[in-house]
């Protein structure tokens, strides 16, 4: 098979003229991290689209359609899950770091709360992404080389190849790679999946023929499962502990995931193409237009489709039609996929790279280190977390997976430190702390990675992934919000500093709404309510019997779900819009936004202090192993 | 700081329509000539002249033409494809779809390229683009 090896060699060179025309206007390393600020809006947008959607829609989303039926119709409103977030923040935090001259959440954070835990958190989600996340997608890729080569190319060769291709760019292009190409590769993605449905359809003989298929599979008892959603909420222990009736999609856990899907957009990756922006002229109609509108569809449409495909016909799954469909065709759809995930994997490796270098080992252990350097030692870092990612997809896949699963609930975490900057002024240092810790908590207790980290320390519990139904994030946001909540209402005489209260007068008074988006505040509280209940939250139940017949007819020539996805899509659509432009949450922006002048401070030598905490973390480091395996030894093991 | 290469984002446009129509384009040709469809590999063809369309609405809104690389890349490419062509024509391999469909390729790019060349540059700026004078042999006395 000549093909695929010809378009990857062909994709390989594209990417290599994108890092070099990247790596020229970034003057090697003087615009390596955020493209000097320079990324166009209309760029900004494809590629944050495209991460967004990103490999998972075909490689997950398609895949758990196949698996699951159409039980969790929350996922199907993922365009508007993954929009959202957009909508509240990015505008918002585009004029913080233009204020202040920042470029990563990692810097925000620290700025505006001064905590260095936040800073970790941030830094500990965007490695979870380069390494987890898309290490995961990485992997189903390079199973798919295996198949199309017959066994010729292994999977850790496959996953060698791609990982090096990926570190290529980053490593010369920087930002500006990831962006340029990010466009392309986003436009890539899209084909692909417009292509992939569009051969199930053929294969199956139509969109009437593949429901006809779906009414077959819905008329026998043993399947009618997959066509209805499980009850509200059901209290059971969690998976591993106790089975759910039916099946683990009921409209809670449908809500649990659409929020989980609501973390990529407050994850470090989206605020760093966010930071990297010439202007947030372009963020509306980027979340409305791009992600939400054409991104919606492909996912109600094109995923639903080739998930329903391979529902009825496992010769439909993704994996198995690129092996029987023509190899020129194969090829390319391929690479579009290859170009889907290393979007993300690409952005996530140079988030993580970053965070690991300029927030915490430069600040913490070596703050003289120059620009040059930073760049030379952050490529080096992005080598090594490639690496990491490369071999766990060879050696360790169950550990990986537990890790990427950890990356999405983890994101949402951030939610509230964003939430405090953007909007909620009264949400202090330690209401955000306190409320993180809890939310990290609660999702390490109720995720894979959490039970097999305590288990090893001898400690079983009595519940396994996601109790009652509910997924982690949900676990993770709800006790999150709660004590950040309840920590704020007691610690309101805690002064902002500085750079916070600066923050706060320029969103006071640039983004002042007028007396329109006032008086729609009220409608704009209920829209949002509503159309969470109905699409995402516990009114999906209605979904299951919205468009069906008294005689089970599918009254719109569809699963009864499904139709209720689209029709809460195209009301999501106007939901986001409403928000976006009326409620000018991401409405265009052409103000010129004068830098913050800090007070002028000392700057004191800050050698010892780094060389004592250096020792002090090697200390803490040797003692926290020499702990583990003593109580390993003790309990666990 | 604003972009110091304002021709970046017709790159991107560029390469996206050729990564998009190009190759969607050149599957339904192979796949008309593998199946012996002429329709097929006919609607490839229209969907890669669909894609030099797009390039050149782009070119239009960035107000440039082809750079000399794409040009060189395009008539190579032709030339390639042109030579193979012929090379399966002179075997006798080829079935009489194969055959229409190799002549629908030329023939539609061959003429969108003059159509091109016509009415970008007319007709007598169109021959000079290739008709290269020597230096010291411009004026009254050159031919």
């Amino acid at each position: 098979m000549i093909w695929l090896p010809l378009y990857l060699l062909f994709y390989c060179l594209v990417t290599l003229y994108w890092a070099r025309i990247a790596a020229q206007a970034n003057g090697d390393h003087q615009t390596y991290f955020s493209s000097g600020h320079s990324l166009q809006p209309w760029v900004a947008g494809l590629v944050l689209a495209g991460a967004s959607l990103s490999g998972w829609v075909v490689l997950g989303g398609a895949a758990d359609i196949a698996r699951h039926g159409f039980g969790q119709p929350a996922l199907l409103q993922a365009g508007i899950a993954l929009a959202l977030p957009g909508v509240f923040f990015f505008k918002r935090l585009w004029l913080i770091a233009e204020r202040l001259q920042l470029s990563s959440q990692g810097e925000v954070l620290r700025v505006y709360y001064r905590s260095e835990f936040l800073v970790v958190v941030s830094t500990l989600v965007a490695v979870l992404f380069a390494v987890g996340f898309a290490g995961m997608q990485l992997r189903a890729l390079s199973d798919l080389v295996v198949q199309l080569t017959a066994g010729k190319v292994s999977a850790a060769e496959a996953g060698m190849g791609l990982s090096i291709v990926l570190f290529g760019y980053v490593v010369i292009g920087g930002m500006r790679a990831v962006g340029y190409l990010g466009a392309i590769q986003a436009v890539l993605l899209a084909a692909a999946l417009i292509g992939l449905s569009g051969f199930a359809l053929v294969g199956l003989g139509g969109f009437g023929a593949l429901n006809t298929g779906l009414l077959a599979l819905a008329a026998d008892p043993v399947h009618a499962g997959l066509f209805s959603v499980a009850g509200v909420i059901q209290f059971t222990a969690g998976i591993g502990r106790e089975a759910a009736a039916g099946h683990e999609g009921t409209a809670l856990a449908g809500f649990g995931l659409f929020v989980a899907l609501m973390g990529f957009q407050a994850s470090p990756l989206a605020a760093k193409i966010v930071m990297s922006t010439r202007s947030p002229r372009a963020i509306g109609a980027g979340q409305t237009w791009v992600l939400a509108g054409f991104g919606g569809v492909l996912v109600v449409g094109c995923m639903g489709v080739l998930g329903a495909a391979a529902l009825i016909d496992p010769a439909l799954t993704v994996g198995a039609m690129l092996g029987t469909i023509s190899p020129w065709f194969s090829a390319w759809l391929f690479v579009g996929l290859l170009a889907g995930v290393q979007l993300v994997a690409g952005l996530a490796l140079l988030t993580a790279g970053e965070a690991l270098v300029r927030h915490i080992y430069k600040p913490w252990f070596h703050s003289a280190l120059g620009r040059h350097q930073t760049v030379t030692v952050t490529r080096v870092v992005i080598g090594l977390l490639a690496l990491i990612s490369v071999c766990m997809q060879a050696l360790t896949p169950v550990t990986l997976s537990a890790l990427g699963a950890l990356a999405l609930p983890l994101s949402v975490q951030l939610w509230v430190p964003l939430l405090g900057i953007c909007w909620l002024r009264w949400m202090g240092r330690g209401a955000v702390m306190a409320g993180v810790g809890f939310g990290i908590a609660g999702v390490l207790l109720t995720e894979p990675a959490g039970h097999a980290a305590l288990s090893f320390l001898g400690l079983d519990l009595p519940w396994g992934r996601w109790p009652w139904t509910l997924h982690s994030a949900l676990w993770g946001i709800v006790p999150n919000l709660g004590v950040a909540l309840l920590v704020a209402a007691f610690t309101q005489r805690h002064p902002l500093n500085d750079e916070a209260q600066d923050v706060r007068r320029l969103l006071d008074v640039t983004l002042r709404g007028g007396s329109r988006v006032r008086a729609l505040k009220t409608t704009a509280w209920s829209a949002v309510l509503a159309w969470l209940f109905l699409a995402a939250g516990p009114g999906l139940i209605f979904g299951n019997t919205a468009f069906l017949g008294t005689d089970g007819v599918w009254l719109v020539g569809m699963p009864s779900l499904w139709g209720w996805a689209v029709m809460f899509w195209a009301t999501g659509l106007g939901l986001v819009w409403f928000l976006s432009y009326k409620m000018e949450m991401a409405s265009p922006l052409t103000l010129q936004i004068p830098p913050y002048t800090p007070p002028p401070r000392l700057r004191r030598d800050q050698t010892q202090a780094e060389h004592a905490r250096l020792r002090a973390a090697l200390i803490t480091l040797a003692v926290a192993s020499a702990a583990v395996v003593l109580t390993v030894l003790s309990f666990g093991g | 700081m604003p972009d110091k290469y304002p021709l970046v984002d017709r790159g991107i446009l560029v390469f996206a329509i050729w990564a998009v129509f190009g190759f969607l384009g050149l599957g339904l040709f192979l796949e008309g000539m593998a199946r012996d469809v002429w329709g097929l590999a006919a609607v490839g063809v229209g969907v890669v002249v669909l894609a030099f369309v797009g390039h050149i609405i782009v070119n239009g809104v960035f107000d440039t033409g082809f750079t000399p690389g794409e040009a060189a890349l395009g008539i190579g490419t032709y030339g390639l494809l042109g030579f193979l062509f012929v090379l399966g024509a002179l075997q006798g391999g080829m079935t009489l779809a194969d055959f229409h469909a190799g002549l629908t390729l030329f023939g539609a790019l061959g003429a969108g390229f003059l159509a091109y060349l016509f009415t970008r540059h007319g007709l007598r700026g169109a021959f000079s683009r290739f008709h290269v004078q020597r230096d010291g042999l411009q004026g009254k006395g050159a031919r």
